[in-house]
């Protein structure tokens, strides 16, 4: 699966986790989005975890800027084919 | 993948603003075991109620929240649970990460300013844990384990003391680790033994206004590795890893409602493939499946054995059942193998009224609201009726595999009582004496619109070759709805198709809830001016559905068309078809004579009949297909 792929499945996660319509695209961050506060963010974090069937290594989410960055983390920590 | 798409439908129906939307939550929510699905549930209904879609529920408790860990999203999961499963709106104030001493011993502190009805609290795991020597002796490391749930307890008196609140406080779950290995049970010193001490060392010393949100078995329930997720305890102090979140916020929902809510105190049961398989008036006692001699037997043993467990702490057991009395209380009385004997059972109705007047008259004569029952049918339509016409009683429809019958009453959470007393132990005993003395008089239920909500489809067809193996089959076992009981075999049946005085058809009956199948055989007779009723058998899974009234429209139409002016009946009795002795009379046929053997004839007159309107919409196009003109 590739960044832009991911991406697109991260909609449906944003969807589920956020009250207010939130459009994904690289750029996107939390500063962004009134909602995504660190509470939500927590909840964000495990919903992802449990959509793509991964595992985020300690501290790593955190170097993440943006969705850019945390797509290709998660394509990092998919199983590999 | 099932679950993605019910999710589909959800947000369908909020984007169409449908009134579905409501029942369809809830439907997902009891369902719901995974955080994701949880949270997208909860992010469904923040978006309804902004909507207008549905509104909060009337019931509101404050409740505060405390511990040791961070309680977010922990607090969130509670709320959706509190208010989509237990109907309680909640006004929450959580405290701060692992400030739940502090809150708790400051009378000054916003929890008390607060001023919650409840106070959930989930101490900190990571401080229970041994820390003496690992050389000192047992009765040290006990002693370290008493004072440790006493700390505890003492914080929950404190906040009752000071406010009021009832107390909901989690236990601790077991280190999933093999370390420290064989040391593991054999001292206190591991965090796995020294966790189980303290929690029973919780339940024994606990006072009344505090309860145990018991995560210790729920994440054994869910597999306590699964349990464990160090990480995010490292990044944003998480208690538990995502799944066992929705467990214990769950679990803290419900007992919040069940301070409030009594347990259930009766379960009403079926009988014929509930506590048994097969029928008893059909299959007799040596016919059904039960005991040790077959798997499906011991099953329904094994799920009898639960429901005696259950009488034992006080719950009352009843049984309604669409039976003969007769026929429904011999395996109670001869069965070998039967768990349950009459003794157990306080109220037994097996007749063939519908079972919500049943139902009624059963609480009724127990003098038990009718909130208090529990009704158990393995037939989806049995339970629907209840549902809709007795909507306070709760039912448990038991599938059709009887292995997970046991199972699915022991996870229904309905006979969850705090403790046992020695009334309750009685109380089987006084409420049978009860019910014996009352013998009050049947409601009746609005059959009519509930037969109408079946959608039922008649098909009625002349018999046919092919129809003969299962005609045939039929006419062999069917007992108790069956006029004359008279057997034919395959090729006998063949050669009724091929006698031009005979009339003979089937009918098949479907519902919104599936195929009943083919559930008529009627082989009519007719000779000059009479039509007489050779063979009449109806299977009785869909009896009081007016399947009678429709046989007997197109007995008389086949009647018609041969020019015949009156149609005979005739009831011949056996030891199991009392249940059509008064058949014809109840459809006006007038008595005739009696013939030998105790036989009834009875006459109908052709010009005098006028077909009856029933729920069941008749397929035409059989009558096509047969040729006929009607």
């Amino acid at each position: 699966m590739q960044q832009q792929e991911v991406i697109a499945r991260l909609q449906d996660v944003f969807d589920g986790v956020f009250l207010q319509e939130v459009e994904v695209r690289r750029e996107l961050s939390a500063k962004d989005v009134e909602e995504w506060d660190s509470l939500t963010h927590v909840s964000l974090i495990l919903a992802v975890e449990e959509a793509f069937g991964i595992r985020f290594r300690v501290g790593e989410v955190e170097t993440t800027k943006n969705l850019g960055d945390l797509a290709d983390l998660i394509v990092k920590r998919l199983p590999q084919v | 993948m099932g679950a993605a798409m019910d999710m589909q439908s959800l947000k369908k129906h909020l984007d169409l603003a449908s009134p579905a939307f409501e029942a369809e939550l809830t439907a997902r929510t009891t369902e719901a075991r995974e955080f994701a699905e949880v949270l997208q549930l909860c992010t469904l209904r923040k978006r309804a109620l902004m909507k207008g879609l549905i509104k909060g529920p009337g019931k509101s408790r404050r409740v505060a929240i405390v511990g040791g860990a961070n309680l977010h999203p922990l607090v969130d999961l509670f709320e959706h649970f509190a208010v989509v499963l237990e109907g309680v709106n909640c006004e929450v104030w959580t405290g701060d990460y692992d400030n739940y001493h502090a809150e708790i011993m400051d009378a000054e502190s916003p929890l008390y300013e607060f001023n919650p009805d409840a106070v959930l609290l989930l101490p900190s795991e990571r401080r229970c844990v041994y820390d003496g020597p690992l050389t000192s002796p047992r009765v040290e490391q006990e002693e370290a384990g008493r004072r440790l749930a006493g700390e505890l307890l003492d914080l929950c008196t404190h906040v009752h003391a000071r406010c009021g609140a009832e107390v909901i406080t989690a236990n601790f779950r077991l280190s999933p680790y093999f370390d420290p290995g064989p040391m593991r049970n054999t001292s206190l010193i591991s965090n796995y033994a020294f966790r189980k001490f303290v929690n029973l060392e919780l339940g024994a010393r606990l006072p009344s206004y505090v309860h145990i949100c018991d995560v210790e078995f729920l994440s054994n329930r869910r597999g306590n590795l699964s349990g464990v997720d160090d990480r995010t305890w490292f990044e944003s102090k998480q208690p538990f890893a995502a799944g066992l979140l929705v467990d214990v916020a769950r679990e803290y929902a419900h007992i919040l409602s069940s301070l409030t809510r009594a347990a259930k105190k009766v379960v009403v049961l079926d009988l014929d493939n509930t506590l048994w398989g097969g029928v008893i008036g059909d299959d007799g006692l040596e016919g059904i499946e039960l005991g040790t001699t077959s798997p499906g037997g011991e099953a329904y043993r094994d799920f009898q054995k639960c429901l005696l467990e259950l009488s034992k702490r006080g719950v009352l057991l009843a049984v309604c059942s669409k039976n003969d009395y007769d026929k429904a209380i011999e395996p109670f009385e001869k069965h070998p193998e039967m768990v349950l004997r009459l003794k157990d059972i306080v109220c037994f109705k097996a007749n063939w009224e519908p079972k919500s007047d049943n139902i009624r008259q059963i609480a009724s004569e127990l003098n038990l609201g009718l909130d208090s029952v529990v009704f158990i049918d393995d037939n989806r339509a049995e339970i629907e009726i209840v549902n809709q016409f007795v909507p306070e009683v709760s039912t448990i429809w038991a599938g059709d595999d009887p292995s997970e019958f046991a199972a699915k009453l022991k996870d229904s959470r309905f006979f969850e009582y705090r403790n046992v007393t020695e009334e309750d132990v009685q109380r089987v005993q006084q409420y049978k004496q009860e019910s014996e003395r009352q013998q009050l008089l049947n409601t009746s239920t609005d059959m009519d619109s509930y037969l109408g909500s079946l959608e039922m489809v008649g098909t009625i067809k002349p018999f046919d070759r092919l129809d003969a193996p299962r005609v045939a089959q039929l006419i062999g076992k069917s007992n108790q709805f069956n006029l004359t009981t008279r057997r034919r075999t395959e090729a006998e049946v063949l050669a009724v198709i091929a006698d031009e005085q005979y009339s003979a058809f089937t009918m098949r009956l479907s519902d919104r809830f599936g195929d009943h199948g083919l559930i008529a055989v009627v082989i009519g007779h007719a000779s000059s001016e009479d039509f007489a009723i050779d063979t009449w058998l109806m299977s009785c899974r869909v009896l009081k559905r007016q399947v009678e009234e429709e046989a007997l429209n197109e007995i008389v139409r086949l009647a018609r068309d041969r020019g015949c002016t009156k149609v005979v009946g005739r009831y011949i009795p056996t030891a199991k078809n009392g249940m059509v002795r008064d058949l014809y009379p109840k459809m006006r046929f007038a008595h005739s004579r009696e013939e030998s053997g105790g036989v009834q004839v009875y006459e109908l007159d052709v010009a005098q009949f006028q077909a009856k309107p029933t729920n069941i919409h008749v397929n035409q196009e059989a009558y096509a297909a047969a040729g006929s003109n009607r």
